[in-house]
């Protein structure tokens, strides 16, 4: 097959694209001139081949929608206009239709967010490239047959995540689910964070999936860095240089608060991960030895550190909407964020925010609890 | 309870009968025989399908059936029916499985492997199968590790040491040349081999044997009923793939270790039974007391539960390939990829291990997550049956996942479990999907793009 598939995932979070647009941070960028720069790389992705097909898919708080689709392109068309491109005013103006009819429908009554619904998002643009391969493969199986070739997948199908948000580390298995099922369809995912702090899970699923993860540091350069690192299709970036990753940072959330955690402990059985001891699985319900958990116990820093740390936890995770956004209101801070009294190599020192310095706090605190 | 106290009877049956084993029926007294006979009554059923050699030749694509328009769409739907009701019977809740599996697949290289009854020998198909379950096992089974031992002139022969990387195995497997089958197999060498070199794993791994064997006959130095009471004490799950037929040791070894023995009819039939031992087992709800009850003392060497544990891991961070080199702590030697220990931030040349520093078992967190779709699988989807059951059918003309429109008429003659409207609704978040997706959610994701879970 000629064209290449591409499903964008744009995240389309009110409360984050405000917190973008303030004037205080470094290069703002709002959501206006974000989706204007957006569909001028869509145009891009139209214009560079005629069998190009193109879907997108917007990630508001609490639901996925799809907002765009080539293979089954709205009915009514838009009048047309002697100084633009029918097929690129096609796709603007339903997504401009789509995303107003759907920022203006959401609920603002209540006070809190909810988090934007990216793993929705995602996980139905891998049901959209599978329904395209399996009409595709119907379409071509016969001929194939005849000529005795292997039935054709897709040829590069991928995906473009464009996210604002924190990692939310509830939909870790979710995420994780659907990284694995793009590698079985051998769909590329990229990502590109546009605002807040890193994210630990679009860096593992491009990683995984041989994609690239790039974290936008001149926000007013988003268009140029679409089109040159998101643009050519993964089978032609072989041959240019596109941005890799600086380090992958192979973190997991524990199964217990949801916190991101580097040193776990794992059950045996299962393999679900837990921030501290625990004496039953909460997944299996399995009973571990209590020898074991003296000597975990015992091997963590004595117990007020302890209750000062575990007390942290949960304000932490309960809250990490707020916690992110402020901190990311002065993402430049250096790193000495404040350790707290227990200041431990483990999960409660770190939170989403500094990932960054991680590596630096696991050196002081790694030297300082051995030696 | 049941299969502890069936297992004691059997073991002092054996000690009375040691001398009549290479006969085929045992003779066992009083109780046993009766439970033995049982046993054999309950597995007849299953074997009604005529074996391979004494099939008539079958016209495969006559069972095919053509609607009148000559299209084999009702086949294909029935064929997806299955599956589906397949899937409405699992269990919906969490089963205990063990997840760090080892395993030691036991290839027979005898001469009966050049048998044709199996196209287009059996030893040209066990390869293609055995390289094919090696790939999905690994998929399914990342933190497993296998091991390859050949039965072959009387002497177990190690193809492939204990390894935790597929292309290993894949690599020693796939030349066929060096596998050539020769002279008689010998289980109780190859087992033997295989116990050996997993008696030092933790006891919170799973340790299996899968034996895939062609001959009817063993040839053995000693008494192999001693190596299978060594089997159970060191809790080794032996599973059997005959290609023959059931030869009673091998149904012995399966039940009493905890396996599965399954004797295949036909090629699609072989690879059924391999490929069923590929998800991991599911652990016995109860393996503390039947570690007392049936293995004896010693069983698994502690007195805590040995199944469980919890284990400290760390998760690194991986450096690019175009970090400065420096000095790695398991070779000394200057690279610049690696991945970072979290606790002490030594560099590690490869994932999973130990750490040679600070001795955390460092793991990459994708090879734990791709087991957890076993933990919280997807709720099946129900069969919307009519159009009634359809709130608002303007409002969801098109599949939530995958926007393809829905079929506005509805279709007559559907198999049991299909919907008629071909809606299938998820019960959270009472959305409506395609078949197509139904079964890619299942069967792929496990994920629901509707609640997002």
């Amino acid at each position: 097959m000629d064209g290449s598939h591409l499903s964008v995932v744009v995240d389309l979070s009110p409360s984050q694209w405000h917190l973008s647009s303030l004037q205080n941070q470094p290069y703002p960028l709002d959501l206006s001139s974000f989706i204007s720069q957006l569909l001028a790389f869509l145009n891009a992705h139209i214009a560079s081949r005629h069998e190009n097909s193109l879907a997108v898919f917007g990630a508001f708080p609490g639901k996925s929608v799809l907002l765009y689709s080539s293979a089954d392109p709205p009915t009514e068309t838009p009048p047309s206009d002697a100084n633009s491109f029918p097929a690129f005013r096609l796709v603007n103006s339903t997504i401009m239709h789509n995303i107003v009819q759907h920022l203006e429908a959401l609920d603002d009554s209540s006070d809190e967010e909810a988090p934007s619904a990216l793993v929705g998002a995602l996980t139905k643009a891998l049901c959209y490239i599978n329904r395209l391969t399996l009409e595709f493969n119907a379409s071509t199986a016969n001929a194939n047959a005849t000529e005795g070739l292997e039935p054709l997948t897709l040829s590069d199908p991928r995906v473009l995540i464009l996210s604002v948000s924190p990692d939310q580390t509830a939909s870790y298995i979710p995420v994780m689910n659907s990284i694995f099922s793009a590698q079985k369809l051998k769909v590329t995912i990229d990502a590109c964070q546009i605002y807040g702090s890193e994210t630990v899970f679009l860096q593992q699923a491009a990683h995984l999936t041989g994609g690239s993860y790039i974290y936008l540091e001149r926000r007013d350069a988003l268009l140029q860095y679409l089109t040159m690192a998101f643009l050519p299709p993964p089978s032609i970036r072989q041959t240019i240089s596109v941005p890799t990753q600086d380090k992958i940072d192979f973190r997991a959330a524990c199964f217990c608060h949801k916190n991101i955690v580097d040193v776990g402990f794992v059950c045996s059985v299962c393999l679900s991960i837990f921030c501290q001891p625990v004496p039953v699985c909460s997944t299996c319900r399995t009973k571990f030895p209590i020898k074991t958990l003296q000597r975990l116990n015992a091997a963590r820093p004595s117990l007020p550190l302890t209750s000062a740390s575990q007390s942290r936890n949960p304000s932490v995770s309960s809250t990490p909407q707020k916690t992110n956004g402020r901190s990311s209101a002065t993402p430049s801070r250096p790193v000495e964020t404040p350790l707290g009294p227990g200041g431990l190599p483990h999960s409660g020192s770190i939170n989403a925010h500094n990932i960054n310095g991680a590596a630096h706090h696991g050196v002081q605190n790694g030297l300082g609890s051995s030696g | 309870m049941n299969v502890d106290s069936d297992s004691d009877i059997s073991i002092s049956d054996y000690e009375e009968t040691e001398n009549t084993v290479s006969r085929s029926k045992a003779k066992g007294k009083g109780k046993a025989t009766d439970k033995r006979k049982k046993d054999k009554a309950k597995r007849k059923p299953k074997d009604v399908q005529a074996y391979t050699w004494e099939a008539n030749f079958t016209r495969s694509w006559e069972t095919v059936q053509e609607d009148e328009g000559g299209s084999l769409q009702g086949a294909v739907n029935d064929w997806v029916a299955r599956g589906r009701r397949k899937r409405l019977l699992e269990p919906q809740n969490a089963i205990r499985r063990t997840i760090i599996r080892h395993m030691v697949l036991i290839v027979d290289l005898s001469t009966s492997m050049m048998d044709r009854d199996m196209r287009p020998t059996r030893f040209a198909l066990t390869l293609q199968y055995a390289r094919e379950f090696v790939l999905e096992w690994f998929d399914q089974n990342p933190l497993g590790q296998m091991a390859v031992v050949g039965m072959r002139a009387g002497v177990g022969e190690r193809v492939c040491d204990m390894s935790g990387n597929p292309q290993d195995v894949l690599k020693s497997i796939s030349d066929r040349h060096k596998l050539e089958p020769t002279g008689e197999p010998s289980l109780q060498n190859s087992i033997e081999m295989a116990r050996n070199s997993m008696n030092h794993l933790p006891t919170h791994s799973s340790r299996e044997i899968l034996i895939i064997f062609g001959s009817l006959t063993t040839c053995d130095p000693g008494n192999i009923h001693d190596t299978l009471d060594q089997c159970v004490q060191n809790r080794i799950r032996i599973s059997i793939v005959a290609l023959a037929a059931e030869m009673k040791i091998c149904r012995d070894l399966c039940d009493k270790t905890g396996g599965q023995f399954g004797v295949a009819m036909n090629e699609g039939h072989f690879k059924d039974l391999l490929f069923e031992l590929v998800p991991p087992p599911a652990q016995r709800a109860l393996p503390r007391s039947s570690n007392a009850g049936g293995g004896g003392p010693g069983g698994g060497g502690s007195s805590t539960n040995p199944a469980s544990d919890l284990m400290v891991m760390g998760f690194p961070t991986r450096l690019p390939d175009t970090s400065p080199p420096s000095l790695c702590v398991c070779h000394s030697e200057l690279r610049s990829k690696g991945f970072l220990c979290p606790r002490c931030l030594a560099k590690i040349c490869d994932v999973p291990t130990d750490c040679d520093i600070c001795g955390l078992m460092i793991v990459s967190s994708p090879h734990l997550a791709r087991s957890y779709h076993h933990l919280f699988p997807v709720k099946p989807y129900a069969a919307v049956a009519s159009f009634d059951a359809v709130a608002d059918v303007s409002s969801s003309p098109s599949c939530h996942a995958c926007s393809k429109p829905f079929p506005t008429t509805v279709s007559q003659n559907v198999a049991d479990g299909m919907s008629a409207i071909g809606r299938y609704r998820c019960p959270d978040c009472n959305t409506d999907f395609c078949s197509d997706c139904d079964v890619f959610v299942h069967d792929v994701i496990h994920c629901c793009p509707g609640c997002g879970k």
